[in-house]
Order: structure tokens, then C-alpha cells, then sequence
């Protein structure tokens, strides 16, 4: 630690900090513009400029001088307010004083700083500035004549979000920001608006609908994708008028910009019940008992066997805990599970098999009333850990990583916060990033290594790089105590590295050279996407990566881990509660000693139930065993599912279905009953983001007729003969939270697994398959895959706000691809596939490679899983339509 | 003993012969002082636009909470101005705050003062009543 005084006050401070953050921790006021917590400090506006003994004569900024022993700081004097006054008058000599109608008024830095220094007037005249305001730009407004030139905005455009779409024009006096005279062409995450310390970047959607101090605040999760980012939401009258995250100013266009989709005329506000073979509207208690009517006949004719439930990664962690605890203590049957059987539960699978499920013991609890949404249990000197959940890494720590893999993820449209960690990680000199990858993505031009492996090749270039490791590195032994290297070597010997590059499609000298930057790393973190995992060897890939980080990987090392992308605001935590066939709440095996509690007067069965992909199947072939009925906590199985048309044939089989949902699904309209669920604020519950974040939904809205997913299941558990009463989500939470001391130390906004918790980690090389093929001979390989501006279906309905950005599907082609097949940028293309065909727009994009074509999944139309048939790749022919 | 009964009389017989006092309201009205608080309303151009920017600051300046519902909307040269407005007469304590808040000179107490209503909802003016007339100005310091 450090001595040093401000003001006369004797202050500690921890080496490596600036004054201005030691003087804020203290709460002493320095006043700054350009400075921001979430940036690198530039020094340029001097506001914060302060007296520095010992030092140079002059005074010294605040926010780009580091503290040192002994060092005497005066913050304000008469000389300092004269400077800071003379700046000031400097920055507001151009400033459009239009706070009456500038929706920064009230909450405006310009404005508290010119309080603050009392600077009289402006006796100062100059050139007034001419660029207009751009009101052209989608979801932004730009207004130069407000711009202090803070440089805030470019600064975490560029370094943060990575999409450099703002930068200064013109040079001294007449700076100003712009993008090159054109509206804005860029991500739309409008993270520059919350950074602003002025109103030069204006929220379109909030503009002019009330001013700053109207609002309440209400802080929460963001329901969008598994990225668990906190922000406010600022409310007016019950409406919400905006999206803000003042915190580290960063978030997605859709967390910012998607909450709009809760007003929705599509959103079903009523009950539906099938009469006479159209659904019709009905009261709440008509559709309970009809639901209740329907399973129960089913479950009375054909045992509790027969009702299988498909959990929701949209639903809360409470909702879908007392799902599963319908079908374990009330049903006794193991005949769940949930979506992300297609991604991220490959990823768990695979996990568990290298580095083990995950186990914590001896944590200290239950401790009685542990405030809401905290685990009861705490973490003690003998608590361990042990499993893959201390492998899988943190946001927090990921910008500490020095070398990243990026492997089959388009990483900021899968999870924009990987990216702009991969980003903070990058502002760091000694940081190498290896990014593979079919589709040329934004993070390769900060790549070290690119490598463009043919679709599906993962386990390749995977294998590629452990063999490249492995013959540069003969001695290498993982981090981790580990058994079976010998085993991988040995089929690693299949074949020759230039034999992996030549079939991944890659150079054997990148191969080389990406091995190279993992074997020096002394933290390297391994991200991949839901792009891999859903291949129908997803695992496999799965299980490559583990095993190479098993090789390389630093566990323990801050930044040293695996990030997979749990695609949904709760994918993770659908799994990690038990809406799995073969896993209890925890990720605790069916035979755990703790199994029990979970079955309440039932005995715990130790058989697995079947996974959704086999239930389809037991469908298909009519066994005696499948499913009659179906409770679908949400999720369009109909969009999401491969093969649609297969999916859609072994639905109609189901002779009663439960959908619970917010919007009428194609789904949904097979169901027998469909119950509308409160989403986003209008329903209070908890998400386990993908990096294991525990984020609260606050209920900040009415519920306008609809009722909350845990409410819902409780009723209708009720009537179905399994009482189930709960008061509030945070009851829910806290009976679960006692189960399970994995979550020992969990809060709000703390991490599963990085509480604390001292991890005895040990790993088994697990062997994978290298058959790449993909069946077919069509020419061209289609990826279906994400995009940017939407989450799941979620965001596709009007008038969610990044409709305006991405507001249709449009089917990607290489341009010379496209020109061979005289196709232009808007035409109709129909994709054809083995399984079905669609019509979608072309779009044309020099970042795909030739024969490789590109379709989002979110859209109902096209509906791109026509195509598929058990994987996310398709070889397909395109024609003009 | 006589002079100041004929002095007395003389100050009755003055008054008797000069302008009475006593005004016959509500025949007659008394004209207000130019700095008289009347009112608040919405001035006017000379175009007939009103001059607000619905910048909520009079709301949130007045004292009685006389101010409320300042809706606003976005015109066509992306200029702000109010759809709806109300002023509450029956709780104006007409202290002149919100003229004195006002950054754009948008509201203005004029000089009337009568507020005997049969209907109270009389005295609750929307955003077209609350509006003046002309934009004239109704006292010398107007601005």
C-alpha cells in the first residue's frame, strides 16, 4: 500500500491507481468530463487537473497520474478553479444550450460540472459550429453541436465494442464526432449513448418521452441472451421509457433496444383452449381446468410415465425448479428436459466426461434466512470443489486472459459480452487471439492466427492443434493432474498434421503457429459457440475443446478457462436446476446421496428418462413408452428442433399438449391448452447467465392479464393432485438454494463456482471421432446460425427495436457465389435441401468464404430448420426463385 | 369646539362630490397592477404556435402541484412541443414560480383573477384553455 494525502486527509491506496480513482473511492470530489470508470484515462479535457507535491510546477490530471508514496495532492485552489473555469468556459463557448428540449437535461455532466465550478458566464465569443444533427441514423440520434469532444464514445467504440464506428472529423477547434459524413453503419448497441456525458447521442426510442428525473429505476437482469448483463430500466407512469446501464455504459442493441417486444400486439394475453379443434379464449380457471382435465385423463389412462415436460431457458430458474419438481416429487418420473439438449447440454456432457460433474463439499449450512436470492450455504477452509463448473470462466476474469481461442462462434452475435471481454483482454499488449472459424467474423482482423476451416471440421482443427502442440512440446503435461494422454497421442497418430489441415481445410502453418500462441499462454481461455455445438456431434466438438484445454488450459489462472455460449438468458440455469432426464437440481447424478429431497414421497428413480431427441423418436416409431402428453414450459420446439417437417408430424401425434408461452407459436398453435406467461419486468425470478452470473428480474410492470411462469406451474400442479404453494420467487429460490451446495456463496451478481470456492480439479482425455462428413451433394454447405440484432425468436416480433436494424432473414452468399448464380443483394433465392426448401433474400457478404452459404435461425419465415435434419449444417442447392 | 365639526364635515362633503371608492363588481372590474399574478397560461407567438417545450420544468418547479400531465411529442423538424398540458387552477397559489422557471418565457401569469366556478372542473385547464388567446401582452412586463 501507499501513503499519500489529499487535501491533508491521510489516504492508503493500492499501487497502479490514478489520483482521481483514489480521490473517488474516498469520496472526494475532483471534477473530470473525459474521464470515465469503464475507459482508459486520456487526460485530454484537464478538468481534473490537480496541485501534485512532489512534482512539475504545474498541475497535474487527476485521472492520468498515478499515485506514489508520499505524495501530497491538493485538489482545489484558487489557481485550480481559475483553470477548471477557464476549461469550462472554453468547452461551453459552442454548446447548444438547448437543455429545455435535450433529453440529457437533468442527468447531464455538463450541466453538474458547470454547477459545480460556478462558472458565472461565457465572456467568450467564437464561430458558431455548422454541422447539423443527424437524425438519420437508425435507433441513434448525433447532435455535434452538443458534443464536448469528450472522446468517451470513440474510445469505447473502438476499444470496448470493437465496431469503430464513431471517430472525430476535422482537426482543433472545429473537431467534432462523426462517422464519416453517412448515418451510422454499425452494430446499433447504442452503448456511446449511456457514455455520453452530454447529449450529443441521443436514445431514439427515449427522445423527448420524459426527462431524466421523471423516471423510476428499476435495476435488473437483462431477459434477453445468456450474457446476464445488469442494467436499469427507467419507467414513467408503469411505461418503460428506456434501457441504461450508466455503470460500464456497455450493452447489446437488443438489451438496449429489444424491450419494446413486451408491448407486442402479438403477445397473447389470454388463455387458449382447443374446443372443437380451434383454439378459442378463455378464462384463466377454464384453461387450468381443461389443462389439468387433459393430463390428467392421460396420466390416469397411461401411468405418470406418460407426460414428458420440455423446461424453458427463458423461464426463471423458480419456474422451472418447481417444473421439475412436478415431475420428480409429484410424478416420480425423470421425463423432462429442456432445449438445450440441441447446444448447451452437449457442452455439460462433454465437460463432465473430461473434467468430471461438479461437486462442492463441506460448504458451510445451511445458514437460517439468508437475505433473498443468496445461497444459505457459505464457503470454509475445508470447502472444496471439484467438476467442471471451476473450469468454466467468469466475465469478470476473462480480460485477464493472455490468449484467447475463438472456435466456431461468431462471438458477438452469440454473446456480445464474450466479445467485448475478448476486447477489454485485447487492450492488453502481450494478448494473442486465435480465431477459427467457417465465416470470416469481426474479431479476425485482432487475430494473431486465422484460421477458415471447412463448415464441421471443428474436432480437425482441434485435433490439428493438440497434434501441433504435442510434436512441439513432446513433454507437455496439462496443469491438471490428467489420465489418458497417452491414449490421445496414440489417436492423434491417425493422422498427419498436414493431413488435419489439408482435411479441416487449413494451413498446416497457421495450425502451427495457433498451437504455438496456446502453448505459451500463461492464461489462455477457450470460447466456443452454439454454432459447433449444435452440429449432431456437437459433443464431440465439445469434447476436442475439453480435451485441449485440458492440455493447455491454466485452471485456476485468472482468465484461464472455458466459455461456452449457453445461448438464452437461462440456458445454464434450466440445466443447472434439474430440467434435465438424467441430472437433479445441482447437476447432482440421479443416485446422489442428496437424491431424495428432490423426490419428496417418492423414491428417487435411478434411471434416466429419455432426452428429448429420443422422445421424438419414440414417436416416430410408435412404442409403448412415448410420450401422450407434452408440457412445454416455452420454447417453439417447431422452430428450434431439426427437421421441421419431422417435428411437426410427431407433434400432431401427442394426444394432449400444455404450451406455455408469450406469443402464439407455430408450436403453440398444436397445443390443446395454451397459457400466456409475464415475461421480462413483468415477473420476478432469477437467471444464471452463461458465465454463471446470478442475475434478479425485478417485476417492475403489471402483468396485464398474464401470469408468471411459477405461478402457472403451481396451479396447475395443484390441480393435477401435487400441491404446490409459494408465495414469492425468492421462497422458490431459497428452498432450492438449501439443496444445493454448489451454489455455496451465490448472490446476486455473483458467479456459480467463483465464490470462493477452493477447486481440487482433475481431468480425463476423453477420445472423440474425426469423421467429419457431411452427408449429401448439393454445393453448398449452409450454416444456420445468429445474428446480432436478435435473440432467439424473442426479438423478432414488431416493434422490438432491432427490427429496424435486422428486420428479416436474408440468406448470405459469398459475392461470387452469388454472381455465378446471378443472384443480387435482395433478390429471392430458393434454398434447397435433401429435407425441404425455403425462399428467402440474398444477401451478399465477402466475409463467407465460396460454396459456403449463411441463414438466421430466428425468423418464422423462412423457417430455416425446413432445411436441417440433425444438424445446424446442410448441404443445400440455391437457385433464383 | 366648532372648527373641527365644519373640518369633519368638509372631508364628508369632498368625498361625497369626488369618484367613490367602492367598485360595483361584478358590474364594474378593477383593473390589476402591470406586476399583478394572475393566472399561469401559455403564451403565444406571433404565428399562434405556443412557445413551450414541454421541459416539465414549471411542474417540477410548482410548489401546489398545480402543473401536471406535460405530455410530449416530436414535430416534423424534430422541434419538441406539448400534446397535452394541464393547469390546475384550483391549486395555482399563483406564486409566479413557474414563470420564473420557465427557460423559454412559455408560461406566464396574466392579470385575471377570478376563480367563483359553479363546476370545479372548470377551473382544471387543459393544454387548448390554457393557451392564451392573442399574443398580445396583458401587462408592460410582459417579458
Amino acid at each position: 500500500m501507499i501513503n499519500l494525502t489529499i487535501d491533508g486527509r491521510a489516504i492508503q491506496a493500492e499501487p497502479g491507481k490514478t489520483i482521481l480513482e483514489v480521490a473517488r473511492e474516498n469520496g472526494i470530489y475532483i471534477p473530470f468530463l473525459c474521464y470515465h470508470p469503464a475507459l482508459k484515462p486520456i487526460g485530454s479535457c484537464r478538468i481534473c487537473v490537480v496541485e501534485v507535491k512532489p512534482g512539475p510546477p504545474r498541475p497535474l490530471p487527476a485521472c492520468a497520474t498515478y499515485v506514489a508514496e508520499g505524495q501530497e495532492v491538493v485538489t482545489t485552489s484558487e489557481r485550480l478553479t481559475a483553470i477548471r473555469q477557464e476549461l469550462m468556459k472554453l468547452v461551453l463557448i459552442n454548446h447548444a444550450l438547448e437543455c429545455p428540449i435535450c433529453d440529457k437535461g437533468g442527468e447531464c455532466e455538463l450541466q453538474d460540472l458547470t454547477h459545480a465550478l460556478g462558472v458565472p458566464e461565457v465572456d467568450l465569443t467564437a464561430i458558431p459550429a455548422t454541422s447539423p444533427p443527424d437524425y438519420e441514423s437508425l435507433l441513434v440520434e448525433r447532435h455535434t453541436d452538443r458534443c464536448v469532444t469528450c472522446g468517451r464514445c470513440v474510445r469505447l467504440c473502438r476499444d470496448h465494442v470493437g465496431a469503430m464506428a464513431i471517430n472525430f472529423m476535422q482537426r482543433g477547434y472545429f473537431t467534432e464526432l462523426g462517422s464519416g459524413l453517412l448515418p451510422l453503419d454499425c452494430e446499433f448497441c447504442g452503448s456511446c449513448i449511456d457514455i455520453c456525458p452530454v447529449g450529443a447521442l441521443i436514445n431514439k426510442q427515449f427522445k423527448y418521452r420524459a426527462r431524466a428525473w421523471e423516471v423510476t429505476k428499476t435495476e435488473m437482469v437483462c431477459p434477453f441472451c445468456g450474457g446476464g448483463c445488469s442494467y436499469e430500466l427507467h419507467l414513467k407512469d408503469g411505461e418503460i421509457m428506456r434501457v441504461y446501464n450508466g455503470e460500464t455504459a456497455l450493452l447489446c442493441g437488443r438489451g438496449r433496444f429489444g424491450w419494446p417486444v413486451i408491448t407486442s400486439p402479438e403477445r397473447l394475453r389470454t388463455p387458449l383452449v382447443r374446443v372443437n379443434g380451434e383454439l378459442q379464449e378463455a378464462t384463466w380457471e377454464e384453461a387450468l381446468a381443461a389443462a389439468a382435465g387433459g393430463l390428467k385423463a392421460v396420466l390416469e389412462e397411461a401411468g405418470p410415465g406418460a407426460l414428458y415436460g420440455v423446461g424453458s431457458p427463458r423461464a426463471t430458474n423458480e419456474a422451472n425448479y418447481l417444473f421439475q419438481k412436478f415431475f420428480r416429487a409429484g410424478l416420480g418420473t425423470n421425463n423432462l428436459d429442456n432445449p438445450g439438449r440441441l447446444h448447451y447440454v452437449k457442452a455439460l456432457s462433454a465437460l463432465g466426461q473430461v473434467f468430471g460433474w461438479p461437486e462442492v463439499k463441506e460448504a458451510d449450512g445451511p445458514h437460517p434466512k439468508p437475505p433473498a436470492y443468496t445461497s444459505p450455504f457459505s464457503v470454509k477452509e475445508e470447502t472444496k470443489g471439484s467438476g467442471f463448473t471451476f473450469v468454466l470462466g467468469s466475465l469478470e476474469e476473462l480480460p485477464r486472459a493472455d490468449a484467447a481461442l475463438i472456435l466456431g462462434a461468431d462471438l458477438t452475435p452469440e454473446l456480445p459480452p464474450l466479445g467485448w471481454g475478448v476486447n477489454a483482454a485485447r487492450q492488453k499488449d502481450d494478448f494473442q487471439l486465435v480465431v477459427a472459424n467457417p465465416r470470416g467474423t469481426k474479431f479476425d482482423r485482432w487475430a494473431t492466427v486465422s484460421l477458415r476451416y471447412k463448415p464441421g471440421a471443428e474436432r480437425l482443427v482441434v485435433a490439428g492443434l493438440m497434434k501441433a502442440l504435442l510434436t512441439a512440446h513432446p513433454d507437455l503435461t496439462p496443469a491438471i493432474p490428467a489420465q489418458g494422454l497417452d491414449d490421445l497421442k496414440e489417436s492423434l497418430k491417425k493422422f498427419s498434421l498436414k493431413e488435419y489441415a489439408s482435411r479441416a481445410g487449413v494451413e498446416a502453418a497457421d495450425l502451427e503457429a495457433a498451437a504455438a500462441i496456446l502453448a505459451k499462454a500463461q492464461a489462455p481461455a477457450i470460447l466456443f459457440g452454439t454454432e459447433l455445438l449444435n452440429q449432431d456431434k456437437g459433443e464431440m466438438n465439445a469434447l476436442a475443446l475439453a480435451d485441449l484445454f485440458l492440455l493447455v488450459g491454466k485452471p485456476g489462472t485468472p482468465g484461464s478457462a472455458l466459455y461456452p455460449v449457453a445461448e438464452k438468458a437461462n440456458t445454464r440455469g434450466v440445466c443447472e436446476l434439474g430440467v434435465l432426464p438424467d441430472r437433479l437440481p445441482g447437476l447432482l447424478p440421479l443416485d446422489s446421496p442428496a437424491a431424495p429431497a428432490f423426490w419428496g414421497e417418492h423414491k428417487p428413480v435411478q434411471t434416466p428418462g429419455p432426452t428429448l431427441l429420443e422422445v421424438l423418436d419414440k414417436l416416430e416409431q410408435d412404442e409403448a413408452d412415448a410420450p401422450r402428453a407434452l408440457w412445454l414450459l416455452g420454447g417453439d420446439l417447431l422452430r428450434w428442433l431439426p427437421n421441421r417437417s419431422r417435428t411437426e408430424k410427431l407433434l400432431s401425434k401427442v394426444k394432449f399438449m400444455v404450451v406455455q408461452d408469450a406469443f402464439l407459436t407455430d408450436t403453440a398453435k398444436l397445443a390443446d391448452v395454451v397459457l400466456p406467461v409475464a415475461i421480462h419486468a413483468e415477473q420476478e425470478g432469477s437467471f444464471i447467465s452463461s458465465t454463471g452470473q446470478l442475475g434478479v428480474l425485478k417485476a417492475a410492470l403489471g402483468t396485464d392479464g398474464v401470469l408468471p411462469d411459477w405461478q402457472i406451474i403451481c396451479r396447475l400442479a395443484s390441480a393435477l393432485g401435487v400441491p404446490l404453494s409459494y408465495r414469492t420467487p425468492a421462497q422458490i429460490f431459497a428452498e432450492f438454494a438449501r439443496q444445493i451446495p454448489l451454489f455455496a456463496g451465490l448472490a446476486p451478481r455473483k458467479v456459480v463456482g467463483r465464490t470462493g470456492i477452493p477447486a481440487e480439479l482433475k481431468g480425463t482425455f476423453v477420445l472423440f471421432d474425426l469423421d467429419i462428413s457431411l452427408p449429401g451433394r448439393r454445393p453448398f454447405t449452409l450454416i444456420i446460425g445468429k445474428v446480432l440484432q436478435h435473440s432467439g425468436s424473442f426479438t423478432t416480433h414488431e416493434p422490438c427495436g432491432t427490427l429496424v436494424v435486422t428486420p428479416e432473414a436474408a440468406v448470405s452468399l459469398n459475392p461470387e457465389d452469388a454472381a455465378q448464380l446471378e443472384l443480387k443483394a435482395g433478390d429471392k433465392a430458393r434454398v434447397i435441401s435433401s429435407h425441404g426448401e425455403v425462399e428467402a433474400k440474398v444477401a451478399l457478404d465477402p466475409l463467407l468464404p465460396a460454396g459456403v452459404a449463411f441463414l438466421p435461425e430466428h425468423f418464422a419465415q423462412p423457417a430455416a430448420q425446413m432445411l436441417t435434419l440433425n444438424s445446424n449444417l446442410v448441404r443445400v442447392s440455391i437457385q433464383k426463385a | 369646539m366648532i372648527l373641527p365639526l365644519i373640518k369633519g364635515l368638509a372631508t364628508t362633503l369632498r368625498y361625497c362630490f369626488s369618484k367613490p371608492i367602492t367598485l360595483q363588481y361584478p358590474e364594474e372590474k378593477r383593473t390589476p397592477y402591470p406586476r399583478f399574478r394572475g393566472h399561469p397560461e401559455l403564451v403565444i407567438n406571433e404565428d399562434g404556435s405556443r412557445r413551450c417545450v414541454a421541459c416539465t420544468l414549471c411542474m417540477v418547479v410548482c410548489p401546489s402541484n398545480a402543473i401536471r400531465g406535460i405530455v410530449p411529442a416530436e414535430g416534423p423538424h424534430h422541434e419538441k412541443y406539448p400534446v397535452q398540458f394541464t393547469i390546475d387552477l384550483t391549486r395555482c397559489i399563483f406564486c409566479g414560480f413557474c414563470q420564473e422557471a420557465c427557460p423559454k418565457a412559455a408560461i406566464k401569469l396574466n392579470n385575471l383573477y377570478e376563480l367563483a366556478q359553479y363546476d370545479k372542473e372548470v377551473l382544471i385547464l387543459d393544454i387548448e384553455r390554457a393557451t392564451q388567446k392573442k399574443p398580445e401582452m396583458r401587462a408592460p412586463d410582459w417579458l
